[in-house]
């Protein structure tokens, strides 16, 4: 035979690429989350977090105060530099917005007033941009950019600015220069992460009352419906009693009713028997709707263990109660572990059942229900701070993942292998 | 060579304009007796209540930073009876507010954002009628005080018509945004007219540049930006008469009329050259997004038309009246339909009575409820009693004259709608229009579906 054990099929090169391509696609939407925790909410409109990484050349506007200005001639002098930091390095600037990098550096960009020829003749003002060295003097072109004539020397200084590589600039301009002026270079930004999120999200008022609220559901929430649906698989595998079939069935049937068909029911019922809004009452919801697929779960591994030590026991003489408490639960242990992550999982993540079973003041929030309504503000929109939260909150289900992953995978094998 | 505007450099530029919730973390910022504010009726009504031991439960859409904002006038009301104030506020308050009425767990008060959903709870028997002498009151005191009490009359389980809501808080939906410096540059004159505005856009064309950032992405919501545009261009091409029978349904959806609004929307965002990115992106652009491009360098686009709650929004740098402002968006010279306004609002409902509850109505009928909003900035209203010197800023302050100087108001028509039309068949409606559909058809598939649920 090919395919025996130490024989390498062609295939496996092929499977291992399709597995790499899977686990690569798999997880580029978690490394852009991951990334984009550490941007603010501008810096992801803007660019994908995939530009993250790099430096960005970029064109920002600058209005420096109008301090010190000076007069020279007919001419008011601003000098300065651009960066308000103190270093920097520049490329380009302009005088508009919609033309930032008009001058490269070491140029002096200039406004100047000339009088064209029209068409028709007549003589008529215009304002040319012009980019010349800055230790050099300005050429005039011999017409405008739409082919009018410039009549020679008739150019009279409106504007202008120079800027040196290092940010130093001079901006010149023809009246009082008394509101800060719009002045735009173009420089390369350093890439630029930061803790502000995770920082915002950690500090926030009630993240601690937060977190231990959802502790104080999870926990419980996790043990009722295992403790439960123990006892019950047990006897659905292995007492035999009439409508026993039906009663399986119905578990399974179960299984399909979503469950916010049962919210407004079953917090009716909560109010009429005293429970109300609580904690206690968010327990019983979720044990409730974990119930049948941990009761499904359960009795289906338990059926599959060997009749033969169950039988044996019995007819050794022990009780059902022995037989479950000594051989069958230690038995189950990573269906029990495999069931216990998934609620654990469930109950952490849900906002759902929270918002509805638990009173809705700040002090019984969960960190779902502080993240959605508190943090993310009235019109959402900061995905910066969504990002940070989905890793915060991700936290202990990781912990509480890797610790039952062993058993997680040897409930999935068991069975399998004799 | 990319060129974006950037926020953490050049400080000078990144002053913080729209402040948020810290600044006012204490308790009660404003010092009772000083300022602007009619003290002298809240101290009478300090005067007159004690309700000491009493709670009102509260729940509400405002969550965040306009939580604390309402926080501390619910908190200059518990200073004055003794009772207790519990706001709580949710991201997903429609749906709260339904499961929680019905289940018997309601708060004392809810504030919805949109009267549609007021009106289904009323019918259901969920509210509880305001005091009859409410309507009248709200007629008295509120600037087009008649449309607010329409807009809060509903009927009620026994099909009798009562006062449902109280409204507090109104969004000016009319409103353009553009850069002051952008348009200086450029040498762009504000458009008094509908048809300078067109002009402006074919001139910004004309230039090279991209007249309009528009976004219509807003997730489950995709689509309402785009109906805020057809109803604003109602408004200004047919009497306000048509709109009303629109928003009822007296005349179809696909009314010629209707379709001449929606046609002349295509205007503006079926033409790749007017729009940031082209008519596509615009369907996929979110909408807190979208004005993002009035302040990149070089500008993205020249014109941003949204709500005014829209500068929460606006990169950090921004500063309204400095490198943002907004104009009214016109009405046509040619029509003399007046300066039409289109707005929203959100209004207080009784989920359970109490007798603190209908204190906490008649704190919010004084003007001193709404100056306390007012001066923590992010708020108009309709309350004609107010004193227009509290707004916190200029900018605030030409909003609310926009409101006061409108000829006619009219409510957001997609939340007066059926939910299924108004939160649903109109917005799908927009983005396969916006997506090439024929407006026609687009109205048509529309009013089936109105006509699917009757």
């Amino acid at each position: 035979m090919d395919n025996i054990a130490g024989h390498k099929s062609s295939l496996s090169l092929v499977t291992n690429l399709a597995v790499l391509f899977l686990v690569v696609v798999w997880l580029i939407p978690t490394v852009g989350l991951l990334v984009s925790s550490f941007r603010d909410r501008e810096q992801i409109s803007e660019t994908g977090w995939w530009a993250a990484m790099f430096p960005v050349e970029s064109a920002v506007r600058t209005r420096p105060e109008p301090e010190g200005v000076r007069q020279d001639g007919d001419y008011y002098v601003l000098e300065g530099n651009v960066f308000e930091a103190g270093s920097g390095s520049v490329s380009g600037f302009g005088l508009t917005g919609r033309d930032p990098g008009a001058a490269d550096v070491g140029e002096t960009f200039a406004w100047y007033e000339v009088e064209v020829t029209e068409e028709d003749g007549e003589l008529d003002d215009k304002r040319i941009e012009i980019a010349y060295p800055a230790d050099g003097e300005p050429e005039f072109p011999e017409a405008t950019e739409d082919g009018l004539p410039i009549t020679p020397g008739s150019a009279v200084l409106q504007r202008s600015l120079t800027v040196a590589e290092n940010g130093d600039f001079a901006y010149i301009n023809d009246g009082e220069i008394s509101r800060a002026p719009s002045l735009y270079v173009v420089t390369k930004q350093p890439p630029d992460f930061g803790w502000q999120n995770y920082r915002q999200i950690l500090t926030s008022d009630g993240m601690d009352r937060a977190f231990i609220n959802t502790l104080t559901v999870t926990v419980p929430a996790t043990v009722i419906p295992i403790l439960i649906a123990a006892f019950a698989a047990y006897a659905l595998a292995w007492m035999d009693f009439p409508g026993r079939g039906w009663l399986v069935a119905a578990v399974v049937g179960l299984l399909v009713v979503p469950l916010q068909l049962a919210l407004v029911p079953m917090l009716t019922l909560h109010n009429k028997i005293g429970i109300g809004q609580s904690f206690l009452g968010i327990w019983l919801a979720h044990t409730g709707f974990g119930l049948p697929l941990a009761v499904y779960l359960l009795r289906n591994y338990m059926m599959g263990l060997p009749r033969d030590i169950i039988e044996s026991a019995k007819v050794d003489g022990a009780t059902d109660f022995q037989v479950f408490t000594k051989i069958v639960l230690p038995l189950s242990f990573p269906a029990l572990a495999s069931f216990a992550i998934f609620q654990f999982l469930w109950t952490w993540n849900d906002l759902l059942v929270a918002k509805v079973f638990l009173p809705s003041n700040s002090e019984s929030w969960v960190m779902t229900v502080k993240i959605a309504d508190d943090l993310l503000g009235s019109r959402g929109g900061d995905w910066g701070i969504l990002a940070a939260a989905a890793f915060v909150s991700i936290a202990v289900p990781l912990v509480v993942f890797f610790a039952m992953q062993k058993y997680l995978v040897r409930g999935l094998l068991a069975g399998s292998v004799k | 060579m990319k060129y974006l505007s950037k926020r953490s450099f050049l400080g000078s530029a990144a002053i913080v304009a729209l402040s948020t919730g810290a600044a006012f973390a204490q308790d009660m910022p404003f010092e009772v007796g000083e300022g602007d504010f009619q003290w002298d009726s809240y101290e009478a009504f300090a005067e007159q209540y004690d309700l000491s031991g009493q709670t009102v439960e509260i729940t509400g859409p405002w969550t965040g930073n306009e939580k604390e904002k309402v926080d501390i006038v619910f908190r200059y009301f518990e200073e004055a009876t003794g009772a207790n104030v519990n706001y709580s506020g949710s991201d997903s308050f429609e749906q709260d507010i339904v499961i929680s009425a019905r289940a018997g767990t309601a708060p004392n008060l809810a504030v919805f954002p949109q009267p549609g959903l007021a009106a289904d709870m009323a019918s259901q028997g969920l509210l509880t009628p305001l005091p009859d002498d409410t309507a009248d009151w709200v007629s008295e005191n509120f600037s087009a005080g008649d449309s607010w009490v329409d807009l809060s009359t509903y009927e009620g389980e026994d099909g009798e018509e009562h006062v449902y809501g109280l409204f507090y808080r109104v969004d000016l939906k009319s409103l353009v945004w553009y850069s002051p410096i952008a348009f200086d540059e450029m040498g762009y004159e504000i458009p008094e007219s509908m048809e300078e505005l067109k002009e402006l856009t074919e001139q910004i064309v004309d230039d090279g540049g991209t007249p309009w950032c528009i976004g219509l992405g807003s997730g489950a919501a995709t689509g309402w930006p785009a109906t805020d545009w057809v109803e604003d261009l109602m408004l200004r091409m047919h009497e306000p008469q048509v709109y009303d029978q629109w928003v009822t349904n007296e005349i179809p959806f696909n009314d010629p009329q209707v379709v001449e609004s929606i046609d002349e929307f295509g205007w503006f965002i079926r033409n790749d050259d007017y729009v940031r990115g082209g008519a596509q992106a615009a369907a996929t652009t979110d909408f807190r997004d979208s004005p993002s491009g009035l302040f990149a360098v070089p500008p993205t686009c020249y014109l941003h038309r949204q709500a005014s709650f829209i500068p929460a929004f606006f990169p950090e740098s921004a500063e309204l009246g400095d490198n943002v402002d907004f104009f009214y968006f016109p009405s046509y010279e040619e029509k003399d339909l007046g300066n039409p306004v289109l707005g929203a609002g959100t209004l207080f409902s009784i989920t359970k009575p109490s007798e603190a509850t209908d204190v906490m109505l008649e704190y919010l009928k004084l003007p001193i409820a709404h100056e306390l909003w007012m001066a923590q900035d992010g708020f108009l209203t309709a309350h004609a009693g107010v004193n227009p010197e509290v707004y916190a800023t200029d900018a605030q302050r030409a909003m609310g004259e926009i409101l006061a100087d409108a000829t006619t108001f009219r409510f957001d028509a997609s939340d007066l709608m059926p939910a299924e039309i108004g939160a649903g068949a109109f917005w799908k409606g927009m983005i396969d229009y916006v997506g090439g559909a024929d407006a026609e058809s687009v109205a048509e598939t529309i009013q089936n579906r109105w006509d699917s649920i009757r």
